[in-house]
C-alpha cells in the first residue's frame, strides 16, 4: 500500500486543516489575503507532487487497485487545481465579506477539490461512490453558503435532494452491475462483460448514465442546474461549473471506457442522444434568459452537450478532444464568471440589461466577458473554437455526422444570446457610472483566465498534444 | 528579409498592443507609434519587393491544428510577387493615411482608439496578404472585417454610424458564410488549404471539375461581400459614415480590394473552371456599370466616391473573370493610389465645410487650390485619360474584354463614360462656380496637405510601370517572366473618346460657372453658337430622358437592396424564440417537477437502450 | 458447518432482489410524490436501503467469502448517515427563513 500516491490530495486536506486552525488561533480574524496565501500554498504543493509525474509516465496504482495515478488523472487534477486557484483568486469581495466564515469556506472548497481529485483517480466502484458523495455533500453546503438568503438556501436544498435521488439511482445501477459481474473493480467488470448486452446490463447502463448525467447536467437530468447556479454565490457557481463538471466527465469516460467497452455500441447511441438533446435544449432556453447567471447555466448545459459529442465518438481521438474541450471550457467559463462576480458586485444586479454601457465603465471587465462569451460561442481564434473543431472532427470520423451537423447549428444559435450580452455592454449607452476598483487578486485571476482562453486557442496544437497524451493513458 | 516578412505585419500589431497596454493615455504617442510601425513596415516591404524581384520566393508554415490520419491544418506565410505588390500598396497608403489622420482626427475624443483600430487593421490586412493558405487568409479576412466594423462605427454616438457599422458587418458576413463553405468544400476534395497544394491538386485534376466550380463560386461569395459586388454592394456606400481617412484606407485602397486579391490569389484554380470564370466576369461587369449609374445621382461627395469604388472593383473582378489577372491587379495597384487621393481630397473639403453635401459646396478651388488640383489629377486618372496611371490599366482591361466578350466590352465602355461624368460633376459642383455654403477659415494642417501632394505622384505615374515604354515591369514582375504590354490603339482611342465625352457631358450639365462665359464666347464666334444650341438640346435630353432612365435605374436598384436585405435579416429567429419560451415554462422551480423529469429521463434511457432487444434485432 | 435447522423456505437471490426492488420503488414513489422535504429525505433513505438489500443479496450469491457487496452496503449506510446530517442542516436553514419545510413553497428560483 503506497500512501504517498495520495500526496496531492493530502496536501489540500492539510492546507484546509491549517487554515481552520490558523483561523481558530487568530480568534476568527484571519485576513482574506492570509487565507488566500495559505490556500495557494496548499494548491502549489499539491501541484508540485503531480508535475514530476509526467503525463506519459508509468501509471502507478495502489490500495488493491482502487486508486490509480496516470496521465489521465494528472491532467484532470492539474486542471482542477488551476480552476480552484482561479476561483479563489476571483472570488473578490465575496470572500472579503463572508465575515467570520471565510476560512471555513476556503477550507471546504479545498476539501471538495480533494474529493474531486480522489474521484478522478478511483478505479473501483466503492471508492468512486464515496468520493462522489464527499464532493456532492460539500457542494450542497457551498451552494447554500449564504444561508440567510432564501435563494442560496433554496439552491442548496434543491441540489441536495435531487443529488440524493440521483445517487440512489446510480447506486442501484452499480448494484446491478455488481450482480452481473461480481466485480467492483472497473477493469474486472470489463473482463467479466464478454457476452454482450442483456436486459439487466442495459438497465444498469441506463441507471448509470442517469446518475452521471445528473453530475454533468445532461438533459433531462439537468433541471437542478439553472436554479442552483442562479441561487448559489457567484464564485461557488463558477467552481461548480468547472471543477465539478470536469470531474463528472472524467468519471463518465473512465467508467464507459474501462468498465463498459463490451457494450460500446449501446452507450455510444445513448450518449449521442443525450448530447443532441442536451445541446439543443440548453441553447434554446438560454436565448430567453434575462439573468446572466441563469443564462450561463443554460450555456454550460449546452457546452456539456458538445462535450458529450466527443464522449459519443468513443475513440482515443474523441477522448483527447474531450480533455482539450474541458481545459478550454474551464478557462473560458472562469473568465466569464469571474468577470460577472465583479460586475454584479459593482452594479448590484445580475440582469443582462443592467450591463448596458459596461465597456465605458469597466473596459477590462467588459472585454474579458466579451472574449469569454465569444469563446463559448466558438469563434476563432479563441479556445472554444478549437475545442469544438476537435470534438466535431472526432465525431465525424466515427460516423456521427448528423450529431455534428446539429452541433454546428447549435453553435450558430448560441451566438445569438452571447452576442446579446456583448451588444448591451458595447452598444447600449450607460445609464449611470458605477465607480469601483477591482481587487487586485480578482484582476489577476481574470487575466490568467483570459490569457488561457487565447493561449489554448492560438497554441491549440500544443495543448491538444498534451490532452491526447493524457487520454491515451486511460485505456493503457 | 523575405524570410522574416511576417515582421512587417507584426510591427503594427506591436503598435496596437502598446496602445492598448497604456500608450492610449497619450493620443500623440498612440498616433506616432502607429506611424512609426507602419513606416518601418513600409521600408521592409520595399526591401522584400527588391528581393522578390531578384527571384526570391518564400513559404513557411507550421502545423496548427493536427487532426490525425495525416490530415490537419497549417498556418503560415508566403512571399511572391503578388504578395510583395500588396505589401507595398498597403503599407504606403496606410502610412500616408495615418499621417493625414494626425490633422484630420485632431481633437477627436477617440483619437487613441482610432489609431489602435488602424494599427490592428493594418496588421490584419498585411496578415491577409501574407497568408499562404485559405485558412490563414480567412482568419485575417474576419479580422479586417472586425476592424472595419469598429472604424465605421468610430463615432458610435451617431446612430447612422452604428447602423452602418452593423450593416457592413452583417452583409459581408453573408458573403463570408459562402466563403467558409467554399473553404470546407475545397478542403474536402483537395485535403489541403495551402494555395500551392490547391493549385497542384487542380492542375493534376485531383479535384473533380464540378467540385472545383462549386468550390470556387462559394469562395467568390466571400469576394462579393468583401469587395462590395452586386448584390452585396449595399454596405459600402453606407460605410462612408466612418471617418474619411478610414474610407480612404479601408473602403477604397485596401480592405475592399481583398476580394480582388482573393480571386487573383486563387486564379490558378479559377482558370480550370470556365463556368466560374464566366460568373465572375459577369458579376464584375454588371457591378461596374450598375454602381457607376448610381454614382451619377448621389449628392454626398463620399457616396459618389463609394459608388465609384464599387464600380472600379467590378472592373477588377471582371478583368480576373476574363482571364486578365495581371490587368486586374495592375488596376488594383493604380486604383489604390488615385482613389485614396480622391478620398483624402474629399476629407480636406469636409474638414473645411463640415458637410458632405455637394450642393452646399461650390467655388472651393480658391480656398483649397492644392485639393482642387489633386482632385482633378486623380479624377482624370480615374477617368482613364492618357497618360495618367488609370489610363494604362483600364486600357488593358478593356482590351481583354474587347477580345473576348463584346457585351462586357460594351458595359465597360459605358462605365468609362459614366465614370468620367460623375467624377467631373463632383469637381464642377464642389470647386467651380460661387460658394454656396459656410466654410471655416482655419488653414489646412500640413499633415493633411503633404499626403495629398505625395499621392499625386503615383496617381500620375504608377501606370507607367505597366507600359511598353519601360518594358512592362509590372506585368513581368507579377508573372515572373518577361511579358510585353501592347497598347491596343483602337480600344485606347475609343475609351479615351468616351471618357472625354463623359467629361464633356458633365461640363454641359454642371459647369455652371462657365456657362455664361461660354455663351459670350459663342456670341463672338458664330460657328460655336450652334454648339450652344446643342448644349440646350443635350440639357433637355438629359432632364427629359437620360436623367429619368438613370434615376430610375438607381431607384430600382435601391429598392431591390432594401427589400432583399431587410427581409432576410428580419426573417430569422422568431420561431426559435417561441420554442424557447415554452420550454422555459417547464423549469417551474418545483423540485417535484425536476424529480419527475429525472425519473422520466431514466425510463426513456432504459427504453431506448432496450429498444434493439424489444424489436428483436439482437 | 451447516445450520442445524435448514429453513423451510430457503431465501434465494430472487427474494433478495425483489425485496430490494420493492423498497427502491416505494422510496422512489415517495420521493416523487411527497412535498415535505423531510419525508422526501426519508424516502430516499428507503431507496438506499433497497440498494443495500440488493447488494447483500448479490454478495451472498456471488462470492460468499469475499464480502465486497456487504462492505459496499456498509459504506452506503455510513454515507447515508452523513447525508442525513447534511440534509437536516439544510432543511433547518430553510425552516429558519420561511418557517416551513414544504419544498413546493421553495420556488423562488425558476425559469
Amino acid at each position: 500500500m503506497n500512501v504517498a500516491i495520495l500526496s496531492p490530495e493530502i496536501s489540500l486536506g492539510a492546507a484546509a486543516a491549517v487554515i481552520l486552525l490558523a483561523e481558530a488561533f487568530s480568534a476568527g480574524n484571519l485576513s482574506r489575503v492570509a487565507i488566500l496565501a495559505l490556500a495557494t500554498l496548499g494548491i502549489a504543493v499539491s501541484a508540485a507532487f503531480l508535475i514530476p509525474a509526467q503525463l506519459a509516465g508509468v501509471p502507478t496504482s495502489s490500495f488493491s487497485g482502487a486508486f490509480i495515478q496516470n496521465g489521465f488523472t494528472i491532467y484532470f487534477k492539474l486542471l482542477m487545481l488551476m480552476a480552484t486557484f482561479l476561483v479563489l483568486l476571483g472570488s473578490g469581495r465575496f470572500l472579503a465579506q463572508a465575515e467570520g466564515r471565510r476560512a471555513e469556506l476556503v477550507a471546504l472548497v479545498l476539501l471538495t477539490t480533494a474529493a474531486l481529485m480522489l474521484l478522478v483517480s478511483s478505479t473501483e466502484l466503492i471508492t468512486l461512490y464515496i468520493s462522489l458523495e464527499m464532493a456532492s455533500l460539500s457542494t450542497a453546503f457551498l451552494a447554500a453558503w449564504m444561508k440567510h438568503q432564501e435563494r442560496s438556501a433554496e439552491a442548496g436544498l434543491k441540489f441536495f435532494l435531487l443529488n440524493a435521488l440521483s445517487s440512489a439511482v446510480l447506486l442501484y445501477g452499480i448494484a446491478l452491475l455488481y450482480g452481473i459481474t461480481g466485480q467492483t473493480q472497473l477493469n474486472g467488470i470489463a473482463r467479466e462483460l464478454v457476452g454482450g448486452a442483456t436486459p439487466a446490463l442495459l438497465l444498469a447502463l441506463a441507471l448509470l448514465l442517469a446518475g452521471f448525467g445528473f453530475k454533468v447536467s445532461a438533459v433531462p437530468f439537468h433541471m437542478w442546474t439553472p436554479d442552483v447556479y442562479e441561487g448559489a454565490p457567484t464564485p461557488i457557481t463558477a467552481y461548480l461549473s468547472v471543477a465539478s463538471k470536469a470531474a463528472g466527465f472524467a468519471v463518465i469516460v473512465r467508467v464507459l471506457q474501462t468498465a463498459l467497452p463490451g457494450v460500446q455500441t449501446e452507450w455510444v447511441g445513448l450518449i449521442a442522444i443525450l448530447a443532441a438533446v442536451t445541446m439543443t435544449v440548453g441553447n434554446i432556453v438560454a436565448m430567453v434568459q434575462t439573468n446572466i447567471k441563469r443564462m450561463l447555466a443554460y450555456s454550460t448545459i449546452a457546452q456539456a452537450g458538445y462535450i458529450l459529442v466527443g464522449v459519443a465518438a468513443g475513440t482515443g481521438q474523441g477522448l483527447g478532444a474531450v480533455l482539450f474541450y474541458l481545459a478550454a471550457y474551464t478557462a473560458t467559463n472562469l473568465g466569464a464568471f469571474i468577470a460577472i462576480v465583479e460586475i454584479a458586485d459593482r452594479t448590484g444586479s445580475e440582469r443582462t440589461s443592467d450591463f448596458a454601457g459596461l465597456h465605458a465603465r469597466a473596459p477590462w471587465l467588459a472585454f474579458a466577458l466579451a472574449i469569454s462569451l465569444l469563446s463559448l460561442a466558438g469563434l476563432p481564434p479563441l479556445a472554444g473554437f478549437f475545442a469544438k473543431i476537435y470534438v466535431f472532427w472526432a465525431a465525424i470520423q466515427t460516423g456521427l455526422g448528423w450529431l455534428v451537423l446539429l452541433g454546428v447549428l447549435n453553435s450558430a444559435i448560441s451566438l445569438f444570446y452571447y452576442a446579446q450580452v456583448i451588444h448591451h455592454m458595447y452598444m447600449v449607452p450607460a445609464p449611470s457610472p458605477a465607480p469601483g476598483r477591482s481587487l487586485p487578486t480578482l484582476v489577476a485571476g481574470l487575466t490568467v483566465a483570459i490569457a488561457g482562453v487565447f493561449a489554448l486557442g492560438i497554441f491549440s496544437g500544443f495543448f491538444m498534444g498534451l490532452a491526447e497524451t493524457a487520454a491515451r493513458t486511460l485505456t493503457q | 528579409m523575405s524570410n522574416n516578412a511576417w515582421l512587417i505585419a507584426a510591427l503594427p500589431l506591436g503598435a496596437f498592443a502598446l496602445i492598448a497596454l497604456g500608450a492610449r493615455r497619450s493620443p500623440a504617442l498612440s498616433a506616432w507609434l502607429t506611424i512609426l510601425a507602419i513606416g518601418l513596415g513600409g521600408a521592409l516591404s520595399l526591401q522584400v519587393l527588391r528581393e522578390i524581384a531578384a527571384g526570391a520566393r518564400i513559404e513557411q508554415s507550421m502545423e496548427w491544428l493536427p487532426l490525425g490520419h495525416g490530415l490537419g491544418l497549417t498556418v503560415g506565410f508566403q512571399v511572391d510577387p503578388l504578395t510583395a505588390i500588396m505589401l507595398v500598396v498597403v503599407t504606403s497608403v496606410s502610412l500616408l493615411v495615418q499621417i493625414y489622420s494626425l490633422g484630420y482626427m485632431h481633437g477627436d475624443n477617440g483619437y487613441s482608439r482610432y489609431y489602435a483600430a488602424m494599427s490592428l487593421f493594418t496588421f490584419s490586412m498585411l496578415g491577409l496578404v501574407l497568408a499562404n493558405s485559405l485558412l490563414t487568409m480567412y482568419i485575417f479576412w474576419e479580422l479586417v472585417g472586425l476592424c472595419s466594423y469598429l472604424l465605421i462605427g468610430h463615432w458610435h454616438e451617431r446612430p447612422e454610424a452604428s447602423a452602418a457599422a452593423k450593416k457592413a458587418f452583417i452583409v459581408t458576413r453573408l458573403g463570408d458564410f459562402g466563403f467558409l463553405l467554399g473553404i470546407l468544400f475545397l478542403y474536402w476534395h483537395a485535403g489541403t488549404l495551402e494555395f500551392r497544394g490547391l493549385e497542384e491538386a487542380a492542375a493534376a485534376g485531383r479535384i473533380p471539375a464540378a467540385a472545383l466550380t462549386v468550390g470556387m463560386l462559394l469562395v467568390f461569395c466571400g469576394a462579393v461581400g468583401k469587395s462590395a459586388q452586386f448584390p452585396l454592394h449595399v454596405w459600402l456606400p453606407d460605410a462612408m459614415e466612418g471617418p474619411t481617412p478610414v474610407s480612404a484606407l479601408i473602403h477604397a485602397a485596401t480592405m475592399v480590394v481583398a476580394g480582388v486579391y482573393l480571386m487573383a490569389r486563387t486564379f490558378p484554380l479559377l482558370e480550370h473552371s470556365a463556368t466560374a470564370m464566366m460568373v465572375v466576369a459577369v458579376v464584375g461587369g454588371f457591378t461596374a456599370i450598375f454602381a457607376a449609374s448610381m454614382g451619377i445621382v448621389a449628392n454626398d461627395i463620399k457616396r459618389v466616391l463609394a459608388y465609384s469604388t464599387v464600380s472600379q472593383l467590378g472592373y477588377m473582378i471582371m478583368a480576373i473573370g476574363l482571364g486578365a489577372m495581371s490587368a486586374g491587379m495592375f488596376h488594383l495597384f493604380n486604383h489604390a493610389f488615385f482613389k485614396a487621393l480622391l478620398f483624402l481630397c474629399a476629407g480636406s473639403l469636409i474638414h473645411l465645410m463640415d458637410t458632405n453635401d455637394l450642393s452646399a459646396m461650390g467655388g472651393l478651388r480658391r480656398q483649397r487650390p492644392i485639393t482642387f488640383i489633386a482632385t482633378t489629377i486623380a479624377a482624370l486618372s480615374l477617368a482613364g485619360i492618357f497618360p495618367l496611371s488609370g489610363f494604362w490599366s483600364k486600357d488593358e482591361i478593356l482590351a481583354a474584354a474587347a477580345s473576348t466578350n463584346p457585351l462586357l466590352f460594351a458595359a465597360a465602355l459605358a462605365t468609362v463614360f459614366l465614370t468620367a461624368t460623375y467624377m467631373f460633376r463632383l469637381i464642377f459642383l464642389a470647386f467651380l462656380g460661387n460658394p454656396r455654403g459656410q466654410t471655416h477659415d482655419h488653414p489646412e494642417p500640413l499633415s493633411m496637405t503633404i499626403p495629398l501632394l505625395v499621392l499625386i505622384v503615383p496617381s500620375v505615374a504608377s501606370g507607367l510601370l505597366g507600359t511598353a515604354l519601360f518594358g512592362n515591369p509590372f506585368g513581368s514582375f507579377l508573372e515572373g517572366r518577361a511579358v510585353t504590354a501592347e497598347v491596343n490603339l483602337p480600344v485606347a482611342g475609343i475609351s479615351t473618346a468616351v471618357a472625354l465625352a463623359g467629361i464633356l457631358l458633365a461640363w454641359v450639365l454642371y459647369g455652371d460657372g462657365r456657362v455664361e462665359a461660354s455663351a459670350r464666347l459663342a456670341a463672338r464666334f458664330q460657328p460655336v453658337h450652334t454648339l450652344l444650341v446643342n448644349r440646350y438640346y443635350m440639357d433637355h435630353l438629359y432632364n427629359g430622358f437620360v436623367a429619368r432612365i438613370v434615376l430610375g435605374f438607381g431607384w430600382l436598384s435601391n429598392r431591390i437592396d432594401l427589400s432583399l436585405i431587410d427581409a432576410f435579416v428580419n426573417g430569422i429567429g422568431s420561431t426559435t424564440i417561441s420554442a424557447a419560451t415554452s420550454m422555459r415554462r417547464m423549469q417551474s422551480g418545483q423540485l417535484q417537477a425536476y424529480a419527475w423529469a429525472f425519473f422520466a429521463g431514466t425510463v426513456a434511457l432504459a427504453v431506448v437502450a432496450a429498444l434493439p432487444l424489444l424489436m428483436g434485432t439482437r | 458447518m451447516p445450520p442445524a435447522f435448514p429453513p423451510l423456505y430457503p431465501i434465494t437471490l430472487q427474494h433478495g432482489l425483489i425485496l430490494g426492488a420493492a423498497l427502491f420503488s416505494i422510496g422512489l414513489a415517495g420521493a416523487l410524490t411527497k412535498r415535505n422535504s423531510i419525508v422526501i429525505l426519508m424516502a430516499i433513505e428507503v431507496m438506499l436501503n433497497g440498494v443495500n438489500v440488493t447488494f447483500v443479496a448479490f454478495a451472498r450469491q456471488l462470492e460468499p467469502a469475499v464480502l465486497t457487496g456487504q462492505v459496499f452496503a456498509l459504506f452506503i449506510i455510513t454515507v447515508a448517515a452523513a447525508e442525513a446530517a447534511v440534509g437536516l442542516a439544510l432543511i433547518i436553514a430553510i425552516y429558519h427563513l420561511r418557517h416551513s419545510v414544504q419544498i413546493d413553497e421553495a420556488n423562488e428560483l425558476q425559469g
